[in-house]
């Protein structure tokens, strides 16, 4: 029955396809939305009924090459949500789009791809989930063809996308070469072994690796894309490469890259700190002078990708807090997906009264004019910023609480500091939105966007409020992989 | 259950005045739950009994166990008077705001929500908790700023907002390190307050993260207070907030910084390095002597004022680190109960020094001192009432400011001597700047370009007047609240060791 456990994803797929062919025969194709959301609702339901497993799929016909875990079932939740949102969202977006079929076949597909990724315990399913939802976001990111932001963005992720592709799988080969398999958790036996043989290949690979889902992560220096791509893009699709496409780039990393450096036992901590830091920092300090809320998002999400990336100083540093830097780090993922895929959503909806959405000064007075968006958006951006009683607050608290339990004052300095920092440009959204003059009559709000943040919303507040069953989930998730 | 159902009634009352369609029901529910919240204040303070300490309407629920986190709260003699205090006011500036026309509901809410934030800070028993309330302060005032403020509004609610939240963020990593060094040490790893705290005194730290714990919070609660020179938000954030985030501000959000130094820094006081003792006498020397030089070159009345609370919250200061240095226990208890009545009278006082500024501006459209003049002879009421306090604020016997700034400097002068030697200095000017204040804006010949203005109206004469009396009773008669806080001093007293600290 073990089969069960990957019934999502066959959902998905088959949805995927049947979506596919009922485009080719009905006319009101609004209808493929719902059915969109409702496979989303069952594969979301199939993995919340099986949350505490574990089972490796020894033998035929899978061969250990996927596993599904609790960490495995804790990102592919976070998929499924960013997918379900993203869905809700495009009712309206996309709702008179006449090629709507294919827009659900492709978020469906890169859905599946970052599936496939969270349960790989293989290096050639990981790439193939990899290239499966790069592939489709290539193909989102550029949806709206007469956009010449939007085919300038996605030229520009797809050539980056292609060159990250080409580094990943050349670090995935000379892996293959020392190791002799492409099983991680074999290549981690293999690499404990004999770490002294193939030290410097063994650093190569590893740094080839990391650029391949740095580019994925935006950490930087494999940023340059997202601010771009994030502008240019639809903004359902921002929704779904910041908060999805991006959190795949991690677990990937914390399925592959930990486990490998815990192996060899590199003392790397220091340059994954300065990673960190300078991400962060980066990210937050570009954030500032954004005038636009898309690229402002993006230098947000750039900076939330330092947060997490805290963690892998921490569990390089020290073992005993390990736990709860991946359990921050996972956790963060899933708040700051939730927050960043709601904001896109915002900006969308701000999109339906001002054709320019993402100028400030096309924000003022929202609090007047949608009322509802204004206040969900500053829930989102206090989120964001980390205000309590929002999961984004606890979110940062576990990740920094984990640099102070490794000893790491002066990252923990640094990341509070930035923190506090990154609050400048949320607020100066939340300031335009409240404070400053409407410039238009009280609009009607599209019920679609707001179905879609208020589950966000939603999630986050609760969550904030009471974080004990997630953070549970999460804690043993982190220890279901470090074990 | 009693400090549940307080905070409940503040959350509900804010929800439903933010629901309210007319400025009348965001009315009726702010003064509804506001006054709720004090009469349960009032009985909790009435049911007080010292002997038992934090023990007094104690609940603990466990919230996120997983990482020792509890919903724990209750109150001892530090805590109700900030509790009562943070209720009055609150339930005052529902009146004094009896009028509001912008966005009423939004205004009302957010006084509630203060209410209701505030509350929690004084009551939090678990890190987590504390730190919430701590933080969600912010957002209320970050707004009350921000959208009824003056023409500067947007730097100063964003300079507000971010510097404090600079100081809590730091705070927060004093926090964790005495979290984890806590669990590190016993294996049990909780965020309960009086466990870390009376876990601090004896776990095994390196000098850097003893040092760098205490001085995380020393710092959270010095730019909160505020002390010199981590003050700068504090004008700012005064001269634009309108008079009830004004009142609220100084009388209740600074005190967080003063209940900090009690709740927190003097149980940790024995194990951190003694140098601190004297940092936190300076920094409040400092702000003492800093305030009279500022305020005496200021146009301003209300920056004036924003300034006069700066200087005062220096005497907490002083009053706590005379409290850990090393003397008699005596003069050390009436220094420590002389600081916590400050943090309550000045509260009072200042309510009344910025409602008073509020209906300068109000009723005659400035607030530049040369600008005004002769305003007894056309609002007796009002004249009557800055009078006192303005008195009050400059120490005059038989008001509450009196017994508090007393009680530190009495208190406080066999341990500190040449400190409070230094601060004594401070008095005349003090009184210079406040009476050269109130003679060049109330006194004199009447400003006839003000054109006729009028008295003071009914509500605004309501709040006044109630702070006015609680000024005067708490002047004469201190004794009910300055035996409950003289009561936490001895507890505190022995938690330190034996005859102070020495350097």
């Amino acid at each position: 029955m073990s089969y069960l456990l990957l019934a999502p994803e066959l959902v998905l797929i088959s949805v995927s396809i049947l979506v596919l062919l009922l485009g080719l025969f009905i006319k009101e194709k609004k209808i493929l939305g719902y059915v969109s959301i409702a496979a989303l609702l069952v594969a979301l339901l199939l993995v919340l009924g099986s949350f505490n497993v574990r089972e490796s799929f020894v033998g035929y016909p899978f061969y250990s090459a996927v596993v599904v875990d609790s960490f495995a079932q804790f990102f592919n939740i976070l998929f499924l949500t960013v997918a379900l949102l993203v869905c809700i969202a495009s009712l309206e977006y996309y709702g008179n789009n006449p090629s709507q079929d294919e827009y659900y076949f492709l978020v469906f597909i890169a859905t599946t791809g970052m599936m496939l990724v969270a349960i790989a315990n293989d290096l050639i399913v990981l790439f193939i989930g990899f290239e499966l939802a790069s592939l489709s976001t290539y193909a989102l990111a550029g949806f709206d063809k007469n956009s010449k932001f939007g085919a300038e963005g996605a030229m520009k992720y797809f050539i980056f996308g292609g060159l990250s592709s080409a580094v990943l799988l050349f670090g995935i080969s000379l892996a293959y070469g020392i190791s002799g398999t492409v099983n991680i958790l074999e290549m981690k036996e293999f690499l404990a072994a004999h770490a002294a043989r193939f030290e410097s290949i063994a650093i190569l690979a590893m740094l080839l690796i990391l650029a391949g889902f740095g580019f994925k992560m935006a950490l930087v220096p494999f940023h340059m894309w997202a601010p771009d791509t994030y502008e240019g893009s639809p903004s359902v699709i921002s929704a779904l490469l910041a908060a999805g496409s991006k959190k795949m780039g991690f677990v990937a990393a914390f399925r592959v890259f930990l486990l490998a450096l815990i192996a060899v036992k590199l003392q790397w901590y220091l340059a994954f700190a300065i990673l960190a830091v300078i991400t962060m920092t980066l990210g937050n300090v570009l954030a500032i002078m954004q005038n636009s809320v898309k690229r402002m998002l993006a230098y947000s999400s750039i900076a939330h990708a330092g947060y997490i990336a805290i963690a892998f100083a921490v569990i390089a540093y020290s073992s005993n807090a390990a736990q709860t830097a991946l359990a921050g780090a996972a956790m963060h993922a899933l708040s700051h997906a939730l927050a960043t895929a709601s904001a896109f959503i915002a900006v969308a909806a701000v999109g339906l009264i001002y054709p320019k959405n993402d100028i400030l000064e096309n924000y003022d007075g929202l609090g007047k004019t949608a009322p509802t968006t204004a206040l969900l958006m500053t829930v989102m951006l206090l989120s964001l910023a980390g205000i309590p009683p929002t999961f984004g607050f606890y979110t940062k608290f576990v990740l920094f609480l984990s640099a102070i339990q490794a000893e790491l004052i002066g990252l923990a300095i640094i990341a509070v500091l930035n923190s506090a920092l990154s609050v400048y440009y949320y607020a100066r959204v939340i300031m335009r939105m409240y404070w400053g003059k409407p410039k238009t009559e009280k609009v009607k709000e599209s019920p679609a966007y707001v179905t879609a943040m208020i589950i966000a919303v939603v999630i986050t507040v609760i969550l904030g409020l009471y974080p004990n069953p997630i953070s549970e989930w999460a804690y043993g998730a982190a220890e279901a992989v470090l074990r | 259950m009693t400090i549940s159902l307080m905070l409940a009634i503040l959350l509900l009352g804010s929800i439903a005045a933010f629901l309210s369609r007319t400025r009348e029901q965001a009315r009726t529910a702010a003064v509804v739950s506001s006054w709720t919240a004090l009469i349960i204040s009032i009985f909790m303070f009435l049911n007080y009994e010292p002997s038992k300490g934090l023990n007094n309407f104690r609940e603990f629920y466990s919230w996120i166990p997983s990482i020792g986190i509890s919903y724990h709260v209750g109150v001892d003699g530090v805590s109700l008077p900030m509790v009562l205090l943070t209720a009055i006011i609150s339930a005052l500036c529902t009146i004094y705001a009896w009028e509001e026309k912008r966005r009423s509901n939004q205004f009302f809410a957010l006084i509630l929500v203060m209410d209701f934030s505030l509350t929690g800070v004084f009551v939090s028993l678990d890190f987590f908790l504390f730190y919430i309330f701590w933080e969600l302060v912010l957002i209320p005032m970050f707004f009350i700023i921000g959208i009824w403020g003056g023409p500067r509004k947007d730097y100063s609610a964003i300079k507000f907002l971010i510097y404090t939240h600079v100081a809590s963020v730091v705070m927060l990593l004093g926090i964790f390190a005495m979290y984890y060094f806590h669990g590190k040490t016993t294996g049990a790893y909780t965020f309960d307050i009086p466990v870390l705290l009376s876990a601090y005194q004896t776990l095994p730290l390196a000098p850097l993260w003893r040092e760098f714990i205490f001085a995380a919070l020393l710092f959270g609660f010095l730019v909160k207070m505020p002390a010199v020179p981590f003050h700068t938000w504090l004008p700012d954030a005064h001269v634009e907030a309108p008079t009830v985030g004004s009142i609220l501000l100084a009388g209740v959000l600074l005190k967080m910084g003063g209940y900090g130094l009690f709740r927190f820094l003097i149980p940790m006081i024995p194990n951190a390095s003694h140098l601190f003792i004297y940092a936190i006498a300076l920094f409040g020397l400092v702000s003492i002597l800093y305030t009279p030089v500022a305020a005496f070159t200021q146009p301003d009345i209300k920056k004036l004022i924003a300034f006069s609370s700066i200087g005062h919250m220096g005497f907490i200061s002083l009053g706590v680190a005379a409290f850990m240095a090393s003397g008699e226990e005596v003069p050390r208890i009436f220094a420590a109960s002389g600081a916590m009545f400050q943090l309550f009278a000045h509260g009072i006082i200042t309510s009344v020094l910025f409602g008073s500024a509020g209906i300068i501006e109000h009723h005659t459209g400035t607030r530049i001192i040369q600008n005004l003049g002769g305003l007894a002879k056309k609002m007796p009421k009002f004249a009557f009432l800055i009078i006192l306090g303005f008195l009050a604020s400059m120490g005059f016997p038989g008001m509450a400011g009196f017994v508090a700034e007393f009680s530190v400097l009495a208190g406080s002068y066999p341990q500190l001597p040449y400190i409070i030697i230094i601060a004594l200095l401070s008095i005349p000017l003090s009184i210079g700047y406040h009476l050269w204040a109130i003679q060049r804006a109330v006194f004199g010949a009447y400003n006839e370009r003000l054109g006729s203005v009028t008295d003071v109206t009914w509500y605004e004469f309501a709040a006044m007047a109630a702070w006015v009396l609680l000024i005067i009773t708490l002047g004469l008669h201190p004794a009910p609240l300055f035996e409950m806080m003289r009561s936490s001093a001895v507890q505190f007293i022995n938690i330190l060791p034996p005859g102070g600290i020495a350097p």
